[in-house]
C-alpha cells in the first residue's frame, strides 16, 4: 500500500496520539510499513547501485552474512564496471528492481556507495515493494534511498556499513569494527537498538522523541526540492560527512537552515565529519560544533556531537523512518528504539 | 514586471563591498581606478582591505552592516561586490531590503554574489548585474571587452553578445527573462526563500574547480526539483577548472549536460562566455533576453 492510502487511514488514530497538528508525520514508533525482520536461512542480495566494486571486495561481507545463517545472492552490477559505476544506469536500475521486486529476497545490501543513486531513483517502480517492503541498507550515497523511501512511503530502510567495510580477516580487526558490522544483523534480526555513546561539552540536553531521519549531508542538500528530499519535521534528524571544507558544512547547515528543515526537529544527531583542511590563508575560523549550533541556537531540542555514525570505523547501523528516543545529558547520550 | 534599477551616468557613486571573501585592498586599486577614469566616483568599503585574519573579510556584522548602509544610502547609485567567495548564504537573511525596494540601485557581481541575484530577483524582482568583479581588471585587463561591457551595462547600453557555434548546441531562436549564475550555489538555494523560478526563462550557469560527478549531481537536482522543464532557453557557460576522480566518471562536462537535458526541446548553447574565466560578459538577470542559435553563430541580445 502506498503512504497516501495508508496515512488515511490512520489519521484519526494518530491524530489521538498527536497534540500538534501533525497530519503529515506518523506518530514516533508507528511508521506506515516496517519491513518483516529476518530470520536464519532468509536471502540478502548484493547489489550496486552507485559505485563499482569488484566479486573478491564483497568476498568478506558474504562469509559474514553467510555465519549470521543468512543465504546470500549478488546480484549482475556486482563486478561490473561502467567508469565509476557498477553498471550502466540502465544495468543498475534492472538490477536494484529484480531485487525489490523478488519476493524471495528479503533484504537488498548495496555493495557500497560512491556516486550513482540519484541517476536511477526516478527509474525505480516501488509499486510491489511499498506492498512488501524489504530492509534496503547502506549509507553515504544510499542516503537518497533512506530519504525517498521515507517521503514518498514511510518505509523504515538501515542506515549502515557496506559491503566494502567488512574486514578481510575477521579475526585481526579492531572490535569497534566487529561490533559495527554486527549491528547489522542485530538490526535486521529485529533487536530493538540502544546506543549510548560520548558526553561532547558542547552538546544541548534535552529528550526528543521522534522519527530517526538523515544520512550524508552533501546527499540531503543535493535532495532539496527533488521527489526525495527529506522531511524533517518532528523527526530526529542525523546527519555526518566526509572530505568537505568547513565554509561547504557551513553553506550546507545554511541550506537546511533556510529551507526550514532545523526549526521543527525532535532532536538533531551530529555523525562524524571528516573535515577537510582549510586551503593556507584561508582559515574558516569556526570549528564544526560552532558552525551548527549557531544555525540551531534559538530552537529547543536536543543537540548532540560525536555520534557514532559516519565514514569512519565507528559506525553503528541506525533504523531509518523507525521511532526513536534521543537523550542527551551531561553525564550520559543515548539514542534509544521506540517499541 | 521586473525593476530595472536608474542607470548611471557620469558622477555617480558606485560603492565597492567585500560581502563574503577577504581582499587585499592593492589588488582592487586597478579596478578603483578605472571606475574613476569612466567617470564614476568610488565609496570604498571598509570591509575591502580590512583587518580580519579569517577567511571572510570581516565578521558577518561587519559585512552584513556595509551592505546594509551601501543598499540604503541614496548617495550610492550601484553596489559592485570586490569578490566572491563565500559568504552572502551567512548573511542573506539578516539584510533589510525595505528602502532598496523603493529605490533599487545595481548590484553587481558573480560567483557567490549569486545569491544576491537569485534573492533580489526572486523575493522583489529587481533586475541585478552578473558581471567581472575588481580582480578581472587586474594584469592589464581592465580594457578588455567583457570589463567594457560592464561599464555598457551600468550606463544602459544593451548587451548583444556573440559566441562560436558549439558541436552539441541545440538551434532554435527564444525570448525570456534571463536568470542563473554559478551552479553550485543555484543547487544550493533550492529550497530556501532565494531559489529562483525558470519556468519560461532564459537560464545560464557556469562553475570552478568542480568534480564532474559533483556537477552531474548538482544537476540532477536542478533536473529532479524541476528548474530546466520549461526553460525558454538554456545557456551553459564556462566549466573551468574540472576535476575529475580517480577512476574516470567516462563523460566530459558538456556530455553530462547533454545527457541531462537531451529530453527537452528549447535551445541550449554551450561555452558561452560567462565563466571564472576572463571570458565573462555583463548579463543582466531580469533583463529581457533574445538568444538565437544556429549553425554558425550564437547570439544573446538585450531586447
Amino acid at each position: 500500500m502506498n503512504r497516501k492510502n495508508f496515512l488515511s487511514s490512520i489519521v484519526p488514530f494518530s491524530a489521538a496520539l498527536t497534540s500538534g497538528n501533525e497530519k503529515d508525520n506518523v506518530e514516533p514508533g508507528f511508521p506506515a510499513s516496517i519491513p518483516p525482520y529476518l530470520k536464519t536461512g532468509d536471502i540478502i542480495g548484493i547489489t550496486c547501485p552507485a559505485g563499482h566494486i569488484t566479486i573478491d571486495d564483497i568476498q568478506p561481507a558474504i562469509v559474514k552474512l553467510k555465519e549470521w545463517g543468512f543465504n546470500v545472492t549478488i546480484g549482475d552490477t556486482v563486478g561490473k564496471i561502467d567508469f565509476t559505476f557498477g553498471g550502466t544506469d540502465e544495468e543498475r536500475v534492472n538490477d536494484f528492481q529484480q531485487m525489490l521486486d523478488n519476493k524471495s529476497i528479503k533484504a537488498i545490501l548495496c555493495a557500497r556507495g560512491g556516486y550513482g543513486m540519484v541517476r536511477i531513483v526516478d527509474r525505480m517502480n516501488f509499486k510491489k515493494f511499498a506492498s512488501h517492503p524489504k530492509w534496503i541498507i547502506g549509507f553515504s550515497d544510499i542516503t537518497v534511498m533512506h530519504s525517498h523511501l521515507d517521503r514518498n512511503y514511510g518505509i523504515p530502510s538501515l542506515h549502515s556499513k557496506m559491503c566494502n567495510s567488512f574486514p578481510d580477516d575477521w579475526s585481526k580487526a579492531d572490535p569497534i569494527q566487529k561490533e559495527t558490522i554486527e549491528s547489522i544483523c542485530r538490526c535486521l534480526m529485529g533487536e530493538r537498538m540502544r546506543y549510548a555513546f560520548t558526553v561532547n561539552p558542547r552538546n544541548t540536553a534535552g529528550i526528543g522523541r521522534g522519527i530517526l531521519v538523515g544520512g550524508n549531508l552533501k546527499t540531503l542538500e543535493s535532495l532539496a526540492g527533488s521527489q526525495s528530499d527529506i522531511i524533517t519535521k518532528n523527526k530526529i534528524l542525523f546527519v555526518e560527512d566526509t572530505g568537505e571544507y568547513l565554509y561547504s558544512i557551513d553553506r550546507m547547515f545554511w541550506n537546511l537552515k533556510r529551507s526550514g528543515k532545523l526549526s521543527a526537529l525532535q532532536g538533531l544527531i551530529i555523525g562524524g565529519f571528516k573535515i577537510k583542511k582549510d586551503d593556507e590563508g584561508e582559515e574558516f575560523g569556526k570549528t564544526l560544533e560552532e558552525i551548527v549550533l549557531e544555525k540551531v541556537d534559538k530552537f529547543k531540542y536536543p543537540v548532540c556531537f560525536d555520534f557514532p555514525v559516519g565514514h569512519q570505523k565507528n559506525n553503528f547501523a541506525l533504523k531509518c523512518g523507525i521511532g526513536h528516543t534521543l537523550s542527551v545529558h551531561s553525564n550520559e547520550c543515548t539514542l534509544t528504539e521506540i517499541r | 514586471m521586473i525593476k530595472i534599477p536608474p542607470y548611471l551616468k557620469k558622477g555617480d557613486t558606485i560603492g565597492l563591498t567585500c560581502p563574503a571573501g577577504y581582499m587585499a585592498g592593492e589588488k582592487a586599486a586597478t579596478c578603483i581606478e578605472t571606475l574613476q577614469q569612466w567617470g564614476f566616483e568610488v565609496m570604498v568599503g571598509k570591509t575591502l582591505g580590512s583587518n580580519s585574519v579569517n577567511y571572510f573579510s570581516g565578521t558577518d556584522e561587519e559585512r552584513i552592516n556595509e551592505l546594509q548602509a551601501m543598499l540604503d544610502d541614496d548617495g550610492i547609485n550601484a553596489i559592485l561586490c570586490a569578490r566572491g567567495g563565500y559568504g552572502v548564504g551567512r548573511i542573506i537573511d539578516l539584510l533589510d531590503f525595505t528602502k532598496f525596494k523603493k529605490k533599487p540601485k545595481w548590484i553587481i557581481g558573480y560567483s557567490d554574489i549569486t545569491i544576491l541575484h537569485a534573492h533580489i530577483y526572486s523575493r522583489y524582482k529587481i533586475a541585478s548585474l552578473h558581471s567581472p568583479m575588481a580582480a578581472a581588471f587586474n594584469e592589464g585587463e581592465y580594457k578588455n571587452e567583457f570589463i567594457r561591457s560592464l561599464r555598457q551595462a551600468i550606463l544602459g547600453k544593451k548587451g548583444n553578445y556573440k559566441c562560436a557555434p558549439h558541436l552539441l548546441n541545440r538551434q532554435g531562436v527564444s525570448i525570456g527573462e534571463l536568470v542563473g549564475g554559478n551552479l553550485s550555489i543555484l543547487a544550493h538555494l533550492v529550497g530556501t526563500p532565494s531559489d529562483v523560478g525558470t519556468k519560461n526563462k532564459l537560464l545560464f550557469i557556469e562553475d570552478i574547480g568542480e568534480l564532474i560527478y559533483s556537477t552531474d549531481r548538482m544537476l540532477y537536482q536542478l533536473k529532479r526539483s524541476g528548474k530546466f522543464n520549461n526553460l525558454a532557453g538554456l545557456i551553459i557557460g564556462g566549466f573551468t577548472g574540472v576535476k575529475d576522480t580517480e577512476r574516470p566518471f567516462g563523460k566530459s562536462i558538456e556530455e553530462v549536460i547533454n545527457d541531462i537535458i537531451k529530453e527537452y526541446e528549447y535551445p541550449v548553447c554551450f561555452n558561452f562566455p560567462v565563466s571564472h574565466e576572463k571570458e565573462n560578459y555583463a548579463l543582466k538577470i531580469g533583463g529581457k533576453y533574445q538568444l538565437s542559435i544556429n549553425r554558425k553563430i550564437v547570439k544573446l541580445s538585450e531586447k
